[in-house]
């Protein structure tokens, strides 16, 4: 008996999984149920975006003096955008007069400028930059926005705003160009390079002359005074969550420190304030401010009502924050404190300089999350009755003219909603992979 | 010499302003004194301000309303409510309003938060998409915005009752709320409810008895099956030989309005289908986490085990996911407790609205009324976050 080899027949080639066909076959249609699937999202897919862009596009009304006409024209199947458009300055800029909106635009713009350096390339002192944000842009915008008489105090400040943002650009373009920052740069040009007292001087006499100069810039300047009452809409919801961010972040990182200190009064304080404002939603908290912060204060001190929303938002918001902070110190390992100890770094030098920066980096998606949270939960001032940008859209359906207007106004908020916080939470993402880069390689 | 020097240095230190600021031990009992001498100093400040502010509008701070008739009327109560009740009935009313708003909320948010996870994790393009968009429209958009689109856009318009929508001819939905038949329990129902209780009792035995067996003797039974089995039919069979004693009362159109059945206001579906609706975005993110947390290693491994596919599920996927699911999804039931509160800008009467609002203007007592709020909240998330540290405990990895 002979063994010949016989070959077995081949098997049938695997399907096609690469290509558009294999894509397709892979993702879409791999077996019934998967098609089903696929149908079934295809159809209600098509079915949602149709109805949606029917709705606000092919059937809509644009040219309308009220409701009623668009309803004569075509019912409910459209919508009635007239309303929206001649609402819309107010959705933005509130109930600020017209003639001094250029204000709101021109502070925004400030903002915008004074943070354009960050995204520069050749800037070194961005942490700084960054910090000059949160520090003296503040005055600047509140003389913009609030105007009106300024006393000696008030004009040293916000010259302090005008000063800060002339050095941002001065330092950027300066580091640009040198590649040293403007300080730097004029002490060594004026001073001796190695007369550290002169240097020092000059750097000085250069930020004092610059602050004079300021001064007398911000003291022949005079707006007209807009009272809170008359802020709103867009503008507002930017104010309050603006404040409640650049409040919440320093503040929560105290309270956490307190939380997680070996004192035990301070420890317990810390966390006592952190739960009790975790625990009670944000609502109750505005009610609080706003029936008590009269009551708490000495007999006539008159507090404004945005005042009052203001310091419950951000109490509110330290007590997050806090919690967000806690967690990311938790994740640093033991060792990174023992290492800074054996160098002999003391507790706020390893805070600052060893803990922090790689706690605060772990922590930023869940801290945008919250600035996101916060943005929304701006919408509740709306309950204690400041007109944000919620209220504002609720408000176009109790004109008149348009009376039950609501669809409209509250799809083009949601959009502004939605724009704001996904453009946040995509820049979030980014951020987290361009930093983890040296970690996930 | 050396001996003298040193001798100075400790004398120099010892004196005491030194100490403040050098020595860790007597700076951290200075600052904390400090501290709380702040603390109190402002608490007292703000207290005595309180004080000389009531004592101006002649206001009180007691609890002695509490008794004292309320005089307004509530829309939608669970426990019998008139007007003319006390406070302390209108407080109790608003609690219930809370927790039922909460309770059925988190039903129907874990639910659909479920399903908008997996299809997340779908290798289906299509539906994984359609998951992404939902989770990110409806997250990156104000909760209250959405309550009030749903209430104002959706139930506010819908038909007069006598052109309602019905669906199966028993649910009936219209512009005065949302109705359904309710149960009513004839005599001998009692027995149907006990058959009902005990078979939990025994499925829950059934299930501890098998954990036990399979421990000692490895061999498996299905528990959970037969558990089920015996929730489901042990009741029916002896609802059936007690001789059916339900009856459903069906709403039906009388005048102009459904009479008979349950019936919820419309601010009532809107606030659930909107709380609902958002939260289930932030349960479908916590439940693909959960899932995507377990490592790709363990379901090979229990491949190579041999294990077959639904205990892979069992016994080695879901333990892990629970894990890392557990704690977040019990801080957004939290979250929805305390967004159930926005229930006031559609007027819906939960406890802010009823109380903090509507009995605070009306008595004017402002701080007994916050406190007690403000108690009530604490108290749920406290108790609720106390048996988290005890899952928490029992469920962390133990390490070194």
């Amino acid at each position: 008996m002979t063994l010949v080899f016989e070959p077995k027949a081949n098997r049938p080639a695997p399907t096609n999984t690469v290509g558009f066909v294999g894509w397709l076959r892979q993702n879409l249609f791999k077996d019934i149920p998967n098609t089903l699937m696929t149908i079934l999202g295809l159809y209600l897919t098509i079915t949602v975006v149709g109805w949606v862009l029917n709705w606000a596009l092919f059937n809509a009304v644009w040219d309308a003096s009220s409701r009623r006409e668009c309803l004569d024209l075509v019912g409910r199947s459209g919508a009635c955008w007239p309303g929206v458009v001649e609402w819309l300055p107010n959705m933005i800029y509130g109930l600020y007069p017209k003639d001094q909106v250029w204000r709101i635009n021109l502070g925004f713009l400030a903002l915008i400028v004074w943070l354009v350096p960050l995204w520069m390339g050749g800037v070194k002192s961005k942490v700084a930059i960054g910090l000059s944000v949160v520090a003296f842009y503040p005055f600047l915008a509140s003389y913009f926005f609030l105007g009106g008489d300024k006393g000696p105090i008030w004009t040293a400040l916000v010259a302090l705003g005008l000063w800060g943002l002339v050095w941002v650009w001065s330092t950027a373009l300066c580091e640009r160009r040198t590649g040293l920052s403007i300080g730097t740069w004029l002490a060594q040009r004026f001073a001796d390079a190695d007369n550290d007292i002169a240097q020092k001087r000059v750097r000085q006499a250069a930020a004092l002359l610059l602050f004079v100069v300021c001064v007398g810039l911000v003291s022949q300047w005079s707006l007209s005074e807009v009272r809170t009452q008359f802020w709103g809409g867009l503008f507002l919801t930017l104010v309050i969550s603006g404040i409640g961010i650049t409040f919440s972040l320093p503040a929560g990182i105290l309270l956490a420190l307190g939380r997680r200190s070996d004192m035990p009064a301070i420890a317990m304080l810390s966390t006592l304030f952190i739960e009790l404002f975790r625990s009670v939603p944000l609502i109750t908290i505005l009610f609080m401010f706003n029936t008590m912060l009269p009551l708490f204060m000495p007999a006539g001190t008159e507090v404004n009502q945005l005042l009052r929303a203001i310091v419950a938002v951000c109490l509110f918001a330290a007590a997050y924050m806090a919690e967000i902070v806690r967690g990311g110190l938790q994740a640093i390992p033991k060792g990174q404190y023992e290492a800074a100890s054996a160098l002999g770094l003391g507790f706020w030098q390893t805070t600052t300089q060893v803990v922090m920066p790689q706690a605060l980096k772990i922590m930023i998606p869940t801290i945008v999350g919250n600035f996101i949270g916060l943005f929304k939960d701006t919408t509740l001032v709306s309950i204690i009755g400041l007109f944000d940008l919620m209220n504002m859209a609720r408000a176009v359906g109790e004109d008149s003219d348009w009376l039950g207007l609501f669809i409209e106004p509250f799809f083009v908020v949601s959009l502004i909603y939605f724009v704001f916080c996904f453009a946040m939470s995509s820049y979030s993402i980014g951020l987290e992979r361009k930093l983890s880069a040296g970690r996930d390689r | 010499m050396a001996l003298t020097s040193q001798h100075d240095d400790t004398a120099e230190r010892s004196s005491l302003l030194r100490r403040v600021f050098f020595d860790a031990k007597i700076r951290a009992i200075f600052l904390q004194v400090l501290t709380v001498a702040g603390v109190v100093g402002f608490l007292g400040w703000l207290i005595n301000n309180t004080m000389t502010n009531m004592a101006a509008r002649s206001l009180s701070a007691g609890f002695d309303f509490l008794d004292v008739s309320a005089g307004f009327g509530i829309g939608f109560t669970l426990i019998p409510y008139q007007e003319g009740d006390t406070y302390l009935r209108v407080f109790t009313v608003g609690i219930m309003n809370t927790l039922l708003v909460a309770v059925v909320a988190i039903v129907l948010a874990t639910i659909l938060g479920l399903l908008v996870g997996l299809a997340r994790l779908s290798t289906n393009w299509i539906i994984a998409g359609v998951a992404r968009a939902y989770v990110e429209l409806l997250r990156n958009t104000p909760l209250l915005l959405q309550i009030i689109a749903w209430y104002f856009g959706v139930f506010n318009l819908l038909p007069r009752p006598r052109d309602s929508v019905v669906l199966a001819e028993v649910f009936v939905l219209n512009n005065r709320g949302f109705y359904m038949p309710s149960p009513v329990a004839e005599p001998g129902f009692g027995i149907v409810l006990t058959a009902f209780v005990l078979s939990i009792i025994g499925a829950i035995t059934l299930y501890k008895w098998e954990a036990a067996r399979r421990d000692r003797t490895g061999k498996s039974f299905p528990a959970i099956p037969a558990g089920f089995a015996m929730i489901v039919f042990l009741p029916i069979l002896v609802y059936a030989a007690a001789g059916s004693p339900l009856s459903w009362d069906v709403p039906a159109l009388q005048g102009f309005n459904f009479v008979g059945g349950v019936s919820v206001p419309p601010s009532f579906c809107a606030l659930i289908v909107a709380l609902a609706a958002y939260t289930s975005c932030f349960i479908a993110e916590i439940v693909r986490a959960g899932i995507q947390s377990v490592s790709k290693g363990q379901i090979e491994a229990a491949g190579a085990l041999n294990l077959p596919a639904n205990w892979t599920l069992r016994r080695v996927v879901l333990p892990q996911a629970l894990r890392v699911i557990i704690p977040p999804l019990i801080s957004q039931y939290l979250n929805v407790t305390k967004n159930s509160s926005l229930a006031i800008a559609i007027g819906f009467p939960d406890l802010v609205s009823v109380w903090m609002n509507t009995s605070l203007n009306q008595s004017g007592r402002a701080i007994p009324i916050v406190a007690m709020t403000m108690a009530f909240y604490c108290i749920v998330s406290l108790s609720v976050s106390l048996v988290m540290n005890r899952y928490n405990r029992r469920a962390q990895l133990k390490e070194r």
